[in-house]
This record gives structure tokens, C-alpha cells and sequence, in this order.
């Protein structure tokens, strides 16, 4: 059966069933037929097309900046076109798609811990460093199950003009609502959360990890009521534009755009900015098949796709060789620029990736 | 029957008009306690509007309505205090028979013993015994019916409103009720102001009818004045069948069973015309014969069966006679 | 005809709900664990009355306002009628970010309410009227309201209004014909209203996430986080199994006391 075939099939039981030529129950049986094989059909297409890559991103302008400066390098050296899945990569959904045997996707835009927690549980496949670089990523962020191809990070906002001559420069002014008065945003599922909490309360950048919960999750308290949390990166921003709060945090690429949006009212503070590792990651039995996307990440392990992904998305290079092409303009807001590369804190997946789902339901259950 | 010492409803030249119709026309009538009045017309003659003026739900656009002598035209529906028996008797669906009938004394608050009482005697009336637990959808028709008429009794209104009762009968269980609702006319001696459209039910029950055409009053008078001396074309036809005779310029009405009809040559009458039967047709107790006469004219000819077994067939020739009195001069 | 169908409704509604069941007896280890986590965990008992609390709260004032909304329609002539359904349906083509957002810009911090009452010298603070249980509760009722009028249109329109004037002509006032008649006559409508209104609250998660500035957590979203980041599939089962039977016991008990086919409108 052919879709075209089926859908003026249905069209035409619908003026059928208008005119009470066909009962009730036989027209929605023709259309629960229409539909169950329309969408295997469409199925069908999806798995046909073999000689592209599929990267799952989040959406966006993530669709543009991934295809000018990694697909369109990649399928002028390859021949191989890249197709996009914007509906967001979480370890829930690639778990399910690897289990259900349909794999869909060749690679995710996804987050280290996600290599880490689904690496373990055996749904990924493993790098294969003889195509993609070692040496091109920032020593320790190079996984059996995926590679860091770029950093985010989670860094807060302040407004200067609530604060003056003494504006707040760490986590621990952060949580200080006593000396820095007003309203604060957190990110909601945790993460950057816990640690920000922690190197508030006084732990030590290199003895952040393993996390101390309880600790975290008591300081979090201690400034709940006056706190908001986002889920996503446009509701943080929107939160700070609209003046909701005097200091909120945000993902740090959003940082020059709330400046701009705010006429610099709000700045940007990257000491203390927690570093999060972004990584590429193959599900397990990907359609292209291992050689092709491996080639593909090796291609957005180059210098000119990062600086060109640091400019569209304000994502940060993990390839050292880039660092020091980091534009003068970006230089404020990027993790691994040479103003800030000694000021962050690096997150650690692996701790994330065993211990994700405790922390998220005890921060979940304290701010709720 | 005592005559109740209220219940007399005067209507002062209402007219009421929808935008540019006029849905009744200046019309007067005096209806008096205790009376049984119907209001008989075909659908658009202005005797539903009328009824809703009464009732409340329809502002008169001038003239004036009286009850006793006294205006009522500025209380609202629900202060008229009159019973109404709607088309569907527009039973309270959710509540039961008991519950329904004593509606109106539980809006008024009266004290619970009155209520049952008054309800027990209420279901008597209408013979409806054992039936106040039932929900209205438990019910006959027939049944319906009477609870709309008990619910509507139950406040002593001093008129009862009711607008096409019956429609929704069929014909034999129409015909009982109708004797029912005369009957109950008479026991309560309540003003009854009765809506239809079908003569027969008109002609049955009432004291009085009043025929109405086009939104003004065609004739007024007794079942048997109507019958017998109808004014006009309209009051001739709309009431009972009528055959027209057109005599030196003026019309008359002839019933057809005041005509006599007997085989070509046996018939001895005042006037007296032949014609050849067209068709017969069979009413059981009566057959009606359409004649037509040596004009080409046709008249219609009731004829009793069992007197006049085999008398007739169709393409006979017959003689048709009637006496001076049988026929009635119309107006205009 | 009918074999096919049947086919269709086991695949797509049968098979997924038992898959739901057993992932929530046998994630992560066989057992009634999730189940049980019920009784010791404080936090998803609080998830669960904030669910349920919300849900009540909304539906009762959608069905309010739907209501009258409904009844104000009704009563209009045909021309605004039309007018105002169009409205009404309008309502369900805005997505529903566009008016959670669209409520943070009226009612937020620096939005059109606060600025105004500040502009005025009514308040000197703004008020929090969003990022809280409120402004859920404002986003969750103006959503539902739609969904509440539509069955009591059906009911509200196909009521015999000559019941109304019977009531009026026996003497009620327009109060007591209102509360003896015609509200019990709509109940069914309401009925229908409110089981609607609340089994969609049940599934919210975009508007309390987004109004209740991440403070108020609601079943809907607590699933979505539990399958998508914390792969605590066997919990999330067992939630959704969970608001499954709470639907389904609820319909049984609205079946005690009356006919649902009535409710939704089927066969008399």
C-alpha cells in the first residue's frame, strides 16, 4: 500500500461517513488502518536512507551552527550527508531507542556524564581512537564511551545595580543573601547546583568530588526562599531579563546575550564557573555504522568547527590547539580562554554518571 | 359546581409585534371565572403569543390584561399566579411526581403538612395514586400529562393556562384525556384557557371558542354557535367541513351532513340538484361522497352507512337536496 | 470490520499499558519495591498530594468560571454565541508556552499588573503573583477553562428550556428556579466537566514547571524527570500506574451515581 493511496482512502470514507454512507465504527477503522501504515511507511523511509549521518541535537540554532561548521566540512570530505534529530538526546530516550532495537540516530550531542551512565549499562559504542584524536581534546576528557567536543558551563549573573561598589564574585556571595540581598535562580535538575552549594559552604576546588549531598543539599535550603529554578536555558535568561532576580545562574554561553539584552545592567562572573564537559556519543548498533560517524566526530575535533561552534552557539573548544584562537570578544565568556581556563571548576562525569539519579531526587525533593 | 369567586380575565386591545409582523392585532375578549375557553387557530394565528402575554413571558407591545378588574400587566411571570400546562408538559425530569407537583407550594414556602396533603389530593384528582415516587421518564404520556395538570392545579391558580396539551397523544388516548380534563374542569371550577389547533378537541371541551386567524379573533361563541352559525369562509372550514355554495353574491356554508342524497328521482326536498358520484370514501360509522354536479361544481356528502347499505356506487347518478335552514350566508 | 480495530486498540492502547504494569513490578529488581517506596519515601507522598491539591483547586475553578461562561453563552443571542465559541476554540491553538509565557509577562516581577499597580502607587514591592503555587494555579485554570465550558455547552444547550419557564410560571424566583432546576439539570454536564478538567490536570507538567518557578512539582513532571534523566523507569511506572487507577477508580465511583454514558453524551 502506498501513503497516497491511503490518505485519499480516507478522504474519501470521511465524505462517506459525512454522508452517512459509511457508519461510525467502519470509518475509524479505516483510519486507524490509514495511520498505523502510514507511519510504518514512514518508518520504513527513515531506515532506508543509509549513507547519512543523523545527529541528535537539542534544536535550535544548534541545527545551523552543527551543519555549517561540522556537516558541511564532513560531507565535503566524505560524501556522506548528515540529517538532523532535534528533539534533544536525554539518557532516557537514548536508553529506550537502543533497547527497542530500532536505533535512529548516529550520534549525540550529549553530556559527559550520559558517556559515563549509559557506557556502563552498555547502550553506547566505544570510541575508536585510532580515527578520533586524543591529543585534541583537554587531557581527561576523552572516554572509553565518548569524547568531549565541547565545554559548557554554569556561571551566575549579578545585577550591578542593586550591588554597587561591592558586587558579588564567588558561590559564597552567591549564597550569601544576608550581605547580598534578593532573589536568586538555580538550575533545576542539580547539576552545577550542588556544586556551587558546596564551594560555597567552604569545600575546596579539588576536593569537590565525590559530592558531599547532604552538605549540598543543606546549603541549597538555606537560601530556598528566595530562590527560583529553571529547567531550561531561555526560562534562566528570561528570569534575569525580566528582573525576577538579582543574581541567577545561567549557562555561561547565555552570558553576553543577557549583557546585551540588559544594556550590561546584569554581568556575567566566571570565577568559580563550573566546567561542564559536553560529549559525543555513539548508541549502540548507530545506522551509519561505526567508521563513517567516527569519521565525523574526528571532523568536529577540528580547531576551525570548535571556534566556529564557540561563535554560533558560545560553546567552548575542548581542543587545546583552539584555545589560543579564541576571539578577543569571546575571550570574557568562554571556559577555556586564558582569562578563565584558571578560574573554573571542572565537573566530574564520573561521580554524575553513578550518582545522577540520587542527587537529582534529593535536589528535586528539597526545592519542592 | 360553584362559581369561583375569581378568575375573570379581560384582554383590552393587545396588539404584539415582533419587528415588523404583527403576531396579534388588537384584540379583545372577555373571559370569564370558571370558563372553559379555547383559543383555536392554525399555527401563526397569533393564539400561542396571546397565551405567553397572559402568562407573563411575553411583554404586550400595547392594549392591556386584567385579571378581577385589575391590570396585571406589570407583575412578572412568576407573581401572575397562573397555571400553565406547557406543549411537553415540561416536567421537572430530575425530581419525582411528588416532588413536581408540590414545586410551586415549596417555592412559596408553605408548611410541610399543606404540602402533602395538598399533593396526595393533587395525585387523586388525577387519578395518578401510587405514582409519586416515579420519575417523570417512568411515566406514560398519558400520565405525563396529568402530572403537568396536577402540578399546575396544585397552587389554586385562579386560571390554568394550557398550550396544546395533547399534541404529543396519539388520537385514542387523546380523545380519553380529553374527557378527563373536562371532567377535572368541572370538579375545580378553575378558569381554563386552552391553546390548540385541533377542532375537534376544541369542539369536545369547551365552553367557549375563540377562532383565530392572522393575529385577530375570526368568531367567538358556543361549540354549537360556531358550528351551526359560522361567520365567515374561514370559521366555516377551519371548524368542521363545509361545502360553499355561491348564491345570487353571496356565499353559504353547507355541512355535508345536512344533505340528503338518495337514487336519481327519489328525493322530495325544497331544493334539489343531481349529480354523479366521483368517489366514496369509508369512515366506518359514515362515507363521504364527492358529487359533482351538472355545473361541474362538486360537493361533499356525508352519508350514514347502515341506513344507506349499498345504496351507492361510484358513477351513479343521485339526486342531493337539503332544507332552507341547512344552509348558513357567510359575511363578505 | 470490527476485527482489525480491535487488533489497532490492543497495539496501541493495551500492550503499552501492561508494558507500563510490568516495568513496575520488575524495575530495577522484580518485587512490589516501587510500590512500597510509596510508604516510606515522604517526598513522593508530597509530590502526590501537591498533584492532587492542584488538580482539585484548578478543576474547581475551571468548572466555576467554565460555568459561567457557558451559561452567559447560552443566553446570548446566536450571533455573539457563535462570536464567543470562536474565541473559545481559538484558545486551543495558542500553544500552551505562548500563554504560560504570556502570563509571566502580565503577572511577573516587572510585568504589565505589577508595573501598573507600582506606576499607580497602589504597591511599593511587586507582588509574587508567578513563580508559585498561584501562578500555577492561574496558568492551570485559565488552560482548563475551555475544556470546561465545551461539555457544558452540549448539556446547557440541549436543555428544554421550557422547563425553565414552567419553574417561572410556578412561582420560583429566578434564584430558585436556578438552584432547583437548572443547576440540577446541568449536572451532568459538570460532571463531565470536572472528570475532564481534572484527568488533564493530572497530566500537566509545562505550566507548573514554568509558573511555579521549579518549586512546585507535580506527578506529570516528577514521571517525565525519572524516565528521561534519573532512568528510574520502575518508579515512573509505578507513578503512572498509579494516577492510572486513580482515573479509573474515579470514573467507577462517578458510575455509582450516575450513567456516564449520559456524562459524555452517548446513547440515552
Amino acid at each position: 500500500m502506498d501513503k497516497q493511496f491511503l490518505k485519499e482512502s480516507v478522504q474519501q470514507g470521511a465524505v462517506a461517513f459525512k454522508a452517512g454512507k459509511m457508519d461510525r465504527r467502519a470509518f475509524l477503522t479505516l483510519c486507524a488502518m490509514a495511520g498505523v501504515a502510514v507511519s510504518a511507511v514512514a518508518r520504513g523511509d527513515a531506515h532506508a536512507a543509509a549513507n547519512q549521518i543523523i545527529l541528535w541535537n537539542w534544536g535550535g540554532s544548534s541545527e545551523v551552527c552543527h551543519g555549517q561548521y561540522i556537516a558541511e566540512p564532513f560531507t565535503e570530505s566524505t560524501g556522506i550527508g548528515v540529517g538532523f534529530d532535534t528533539s534533544g538526546p536525554l539518557q532516557g530516550k537514548i536508553k529506550a531507542m537502543v533497547d527497542s532495537g530500532s536505533v535512529t540516530a548516529d550520534v549525540c550531542d550529549a553530556d559527559a556524564f550520559d558517556a559515563i551512565a549509559l557506557g556502563d549499562s552498555g547502550h553506547l559504542e566505544p570510541i575508536d581512537y585510532s580515527v578520533v584524536d586524543k591529543a585534541k581534546v583537554l587531557d581527561g576528557f576523552a572516554w572509553e564511551y565518548g569524547v568531549s567536543i565541547i565545554f559548557y558551563g554554569y556561571a551566575f549573573m549579578y545585577d550591578t545595580e542593586a550591588y554597587g561598589d561591592n558586587p558579588p564574585n564567588s558561590w559564597a556571595d552567591f549564597f550569601n543573601t544576608a550581605e547580598f540581598p534578593g532573589k536568586r535562580s538555580l538550575y533545576k535538575w542539580a547539576n552545577g547546583s550542588l556544586e556551587g552549594a558546596l564551594l560555597a559552604d567552604g569545600v575546596s576546588k579539588d576536593a569537590l568530588y565525590p559530592l558531599d549531598l547532604d552538605r549540598a543539599i543543606a546549603k541549597v535550603k538555606t537560601i530556598k526562599e528566595d530562590s527560583l529554578y529553571w529547567g531550561s536555558g531561555s526560562e534562566a535568561h528570561s528570569m534575569i531579563v525580566n528582573g525576577e532576580v538579582s543574581m541567577g545562574m545561567v549557562w555561561q554561553n547565555r552570558g553576553k546575550a543577557i549583557e546585551d539584552d540588559t544594556d550590561g545592567r546584569y554581568k556575567l562572573v566566571m570565577n568559580e564557573a563550573l566546567a561542564m564537559p559536553g560529549a559525543y556519543i555513539v548508541p549502540r548498533g548507530n545506522p551509519a555504522g561505526r567508521d563513517a560517524v567516527m569519521k565525523f566526530i574526528q571532523t568536529a575535533q577540528d580547531p576551525k568547527a570548535q571556534l566556529g561552534l564557540l561563535d554560533c552557539l558560545g560553546m567552548t573548544p575542548t581542543n587545546p590547539t583552539a584555545f589560543g584562537m579564541i576571539p578577543e570578544g569571546q575571550k570574557a565568556y568562554a571556559i577555556t580562554s586564558a582569562m578563565n581556563i584558571d578560574k573554573v571548576v571542572y565537573n566530574d562525569p564520573v561521580w554524575w554518571g553513578a550518582n545522577s539519579e540520587k542527587a537529582v531526587n534529593a535536589f528535586l525533593e528539597a526545592i519542592s | 359546581m360553584t362559581l369561583p369567586d375569581t378568575g375573570d380575565l379581560s384582554i383590552k386591545n393587545v396588539t404584539k409585534t415582533f419587528g415588523s409582523t404583527t403576531a396579534v392585532d388588537h384584540v379583545n375578549l372577555e373571559v370569564q371565572r370558571g370558563e372553559f375557553l379555547t383559543l383555536l387557530g392554525p399555527s401563526g394565528s397569533g393564539k400561542t403569543t396571546l397565551l405567553m402575554m397572559i402568562a407573563g413571558f411575553e411583554d404586550a407591545s400595547s392594549g392591556d390584561i386584567a385579571l378581577d378588574g385589575a391590570s396585571i400587566l406589570n407583575v412578572p411571570a412568576e407573581k401572575r399566579n397562573f397555571g400553565m400546562v406547557f406543549q411537553g408538559y415540561a416536567l421537572f425530569p430530575h425530581m419525582t411526581v411528588r416532588r413536581n407537583i408540590s414545586y410551586p407550594l415549596d417555592v412559596r414556602k408553605r408548611p410541610k403538612s399543606e404540602i402533602e396533603s395538598r399533593v396526595e389530593e393533587m395525585l387523586a384528582l388525577v387519578q395518578l395514586e401510587g405514582f409519586g415516587d416515579r420519575l417523570p421518564k417512568q411515566l406514560s404520556g398519558g400520565q405525563q400529562q396529568r402530572v403537568a395538570l396536577a402540578r399546575a392545579l396544585c397552587f389554586a391558580p385562579p386560571v390554568l393556562l394550557l398550550d396544546e396539551p395533547l399534541g404529543a397523544l396519539d388520537k385514542k388516548l387523546r380523545i380519553e384525556v380529553q374527557a378527563q380534563l373536562k371532567a377535572i374542569h368541572d370538579r375545580v371550577g378553575t378558569t381554563f384557557l386552552y391553546v390548540t389547533h385541533d377542532q375537534e378537541e376544541a369542539l369536545s371541551m369547551s365552553d367557549r371558542i375563540v377562532i383565530m386567524r392572522d393575529g385577530k379573533i375570526e368568531q367567538v361563541g358556543t361549540p354549537n354557535e360556531l358550528y351551526e352559525k359560522p361567520r365567515t369562509v374561514f370559521a366555516a372550514d377551519f371548524l368542521g367541513k363545509s361545502n360553499f355554495l355561491e348564491r345570487s353574491e353571496a356565499t353559504y356554508a353547507l355541512r355535508p351532513e345536512k344533505i340528503d342524497v338518495a337514487p336519481s328521482g327519489d328525493l322530495q326536498c325544497a331544493v334539489s340538484v343531481t349529480g354523479k358520484i366521483q368517489t366514496i370514501s369509508y369512515f366506518g360509522a359514515v362515507q363521504k361522497l364527492m358529487v359533482m354536479l351538472d355545473d361541474g361544481k362538486c360537493l361533499e356528502v356525508d352519508v350514514d352507512i347502515w341506513r344507506n347499505r349499498n345504496a351507492f356506487s361510484v358513477g351513479q347518478v343521485v339526486d342531493l337536496g337539503w332544507t332552507d335552514d341547512a344552509v348558513t350566508k357567510l359575511e363578505g | 470490520m470490527i476485527l482489525p480495530f480491535l487488533a489497532v486498540i490492543a497495539g496501541f492502547y493495551i500492550y503499552p499499558i501492561a508494558n507500563v504494569l510490568w516495568l513496575s513490578v520488575v524495575e530495577p529488581e522484580p518485587g512490589l519495591g516501587n510500590y512500597a517506596a510509596l510508604f516510606d519515601t515522604e517526598s513522593l507522598r508530597r509530590i502526590i498530594l501537591t498533584t492532587i491539591r492542584i488538580c482539585v483547586v484548578t478543576t474547581f475553578f475551571s468548572v466555576l468560571f467554565g460555568y459561567t461562561i457557558a451559561y452567559a453563552m447560552v443566553h446570548m443571542d446566536q450571533r455573539k454565541q457563535n462570536l464567543m465559541l470562536a474565541l473559545v476554540l481559538v484558545s486551543f491553538w495558542i500553544s500552551i508556552l505562548v500563554r504560560t509565557f504570556s502570563w509571566l509577562m502580565l503577572l511577573g516581577h516587572n510585568g504589565l499588573l505589577n508595573n501598573g499597580l507600582q506606576a499607580i502607587g497602589v504597591i511599593n514591592e511587586p507582588i509574587a503573583f508567578v513563580r508559585n503555587e498561584l501562578g500555577v494555579l492561574i496558568g492551570m485554570i485559565h488552560y482548563m477553562i475551555p475544556y470546561a465550558v465545551l461539555p457544558l455547552l452540549v448539556n446547557m444547550r440541549n436543555l428544554d428550556m421550557r422547563v425553565m419557564r414552567a419553574s417561572q410560571n410556578l412561582g420560583a424566583t429566578g434564584t430558585q428556579t436556578f438552584l432547583r432546576v437548572y443547576l440540577p439539570m446541568t449536572i451532568p454536564g459538570i460532571v463531565a466537566s470536572t472528570i475532564l478538567v481534572f484527568i488533564l490536570s493530572l497530566g500537566f507538567y509545562v505550566t507548573p514547571a514554568i509558573l511555579g518557578g521549579g518549586k512546585v512539582l507535580m506527578i506529570a513532571e516528577y514521571i517525565s524527570v525519572q524516565i528521561l534523566i534519573t532512568l528510574k523507569w520502575g518508579t515512573a511506572a509505578m507513578l503512572a500506574t498509579l494516577m492510572l487507577f486513580g482515573v479509573l477508580g474515579m470514573l467507577y465511583v462517578m458510575s455509582r451515581f450516575m450513567k456516564l454514558s449520559a456524562v459524555f453524551g452517548g446513547g440515552r
